[in-house]
């Protein structure tokens, strides 16, 4: 059996476990607790270890969805989780200009020393004062041939277009 | 839809970068304590900034000396007989009442004095309202202006840390001028210290090095490359990691993957 893995990466209440969920075969495996940071002012539950999904390809072949622990204190896992990861995905919280500084960080850990294959989600459109997708490549100064691209993180269509979107770019860079 | 949020949090450098780069037109309102302010842009140039309600109204030239009350009543007169949705500035141009350089130089004057303030705020909230113009009888500049220059100054006035690390995360990343800063680079106005920086610009030399070879200090040389930066003239990147076995730095490949196990996840999640 074949595993492939894909990362979802994103400030603090980006919208990572909802992604995965929307998309996941499996109940997704989330080591929520209670938050005890200023992360508390943001949501009650937070993700303080990482949500896992898994998608069954083939017999043979499974996607796994790694969402990467938000807060500053769980770095560390960001190192493990990019390894051998085949994309990645960034979520933005598009109504939430505070943390565009904290996504610009996130994205330049995760491709600022690798070739990495990723795009971005420029989540929750659906919410009114949402950043559109063109001002969110702006605002996080994003070359024009990175994606970004409009995301509703509970919508499962939605969530499998960033994913055929990204699978299109890995696709490109992918040997024959 | 308007873009809404606070310049503690995206500074006003940013929000005057992406205005640039998106050719957006719109009005921006900004309110700090019991301070507010204004600024209108047409396809991503500057054409009005006031922080007072007053210095919306074109009773402002006259106040600044650029023309007086009977001219501004005569020019008024011939604005309300146009039906072809002049401006009281293109008015004013058109039927000779001030010169189009006078006219933009003392507007030009005030339009930065109002911003350069702005610069020092350390919050505020900020509402974008796009494609919303200037009031025809609005004091607007007659030709608008790039806000690069106002950028540059909003960058020499920051006196902390914290914003620059956004963006320079370090000394050790290296400077390289963008690939086409095109007119960009043409409208900017260095200061001597800055010119020292943009001349020692390679594309090899770290920001450590260059404030060496400068003599200026690491914060300085931080702060005004930011200002580049902001500016769209240069880009700051990190020093490849060497990769081990190899000779020389070179950026880490991630693993090649075969196109035909792509395709085989792309038809599954298309069936989903």
């Amino acid at each position: 059996m074949q595993t492939v893995k894909m990362v979802i990466s994103g400030a603090v209440n980006a919208g990572k476990t909802e992604f995965i969920k929307a998309i996941s075969e499996i109940e997704v495996v989330s080591t929520e607790r209670r938050a005890t940071d200023d992360t508390k002012m943001i949501k009650k539950e937070t993700t303080v270890a990482m949500d896992f999904g898994r998608i069954a390809i083939a017999d043979d072949l499974v996607l796994h969805l790694f969402g990467t622990p938000g807060q500053k204190r769980f770095d560390f896992m960001w190192e493990i989780l990019s390894e051998g990861m085949l994309g990645l995905v960034i979520l933005v919280d598009s109504t939430r200009p505070e943390t565009f500084r904290e996504t610009n960080r996130i994205i330049d850990f995760f491709v600022s020393y690798r070739d990495t294959a990723y795009v971005i989600a420029a989540n929750k459109q659906d919410r009114p004062n949402a950043w559109s997708p063109d001002e969110l490549r702006l605002a996080l100064r994003q070359p024009p041939h990175i994606k970004v691209l409009p995301c509703v993180a509970s919508d499962r269509e939605s969530v499998k277009n960033i994913l055929l979107e990204l699978l299109y770019v890995i696709q490109e860079k992918s040997e024959d | 839809m308007a873009l809404v949020g606070n310049i503690r949090d995206f500074g006003l450098s940013d929000f005057l970068y992406l205005v640039d780069r998106g050719y957006k037109t719109g009005g921006l309102y900004l309110t700090h304590e019991q301070e507010t302010a204004l600024l209108f842009f047409e396809k991503g140039k500057l054409v009005l900034a006031s922080r007072r309600p007053e210095d919306q109204e074109a009773e402002l030239l006259v106040r600044l000396g650029l023309m007086n009350q009977a001219q501004l009543d005569t020019a008024r007169q011939a604005l309300s007989i146009t039906s072809n949705g002049a401006t009281i500035t293109q008015v004013i141009i058109d039927q000779q009442i001030v010169e189009r350089d006078k006219l933009q130089n003392g507007l030009m004057a005030h339009t930065e004095e109002s911003v350069y303030g702005l610069f020092g705020w350390p919050e505020g909230e900020f509402r974008f309202e796009q494609n919303q113009r200037a009031p025809a009888e609005s004091p607007t500049m007659p030709t608008p202006v790039s806000v690069e220059n106002l950028i540059m100054e909003g960058v020499r006035r920051i006196d902390e840390w914290g914003r620059i690390k956004d963006r320079i995360a370090s000394t050790d990343m290296i400077v390289k001028f963008v690939d086409q800063p095109g007119e960009k680079a043409k409208g900017v106005k260095l200061a001597p210290e800055e010119w020292r920086i943009f001349a020692r610009i390679n594309g090899k030399d770290s920001l450590a090095e260059i404030a060496q070879k400068t003599g200026l200090g690491d914060f300085d040389v931080c702060r005004i490359v930011y200002g580049f930066l902001t500016a769209g003239l240069v880009d700051v990147m990190k020093k490849p990691r060497p990769v081990a076995g190899t000779r020389g730095a070179q950026v880490a490949e991630p693993p090649r993957v075969k196109k035909s196990l792509v395709n085989r996840i792309i038809n599954r999640i298309r069936g989903m």
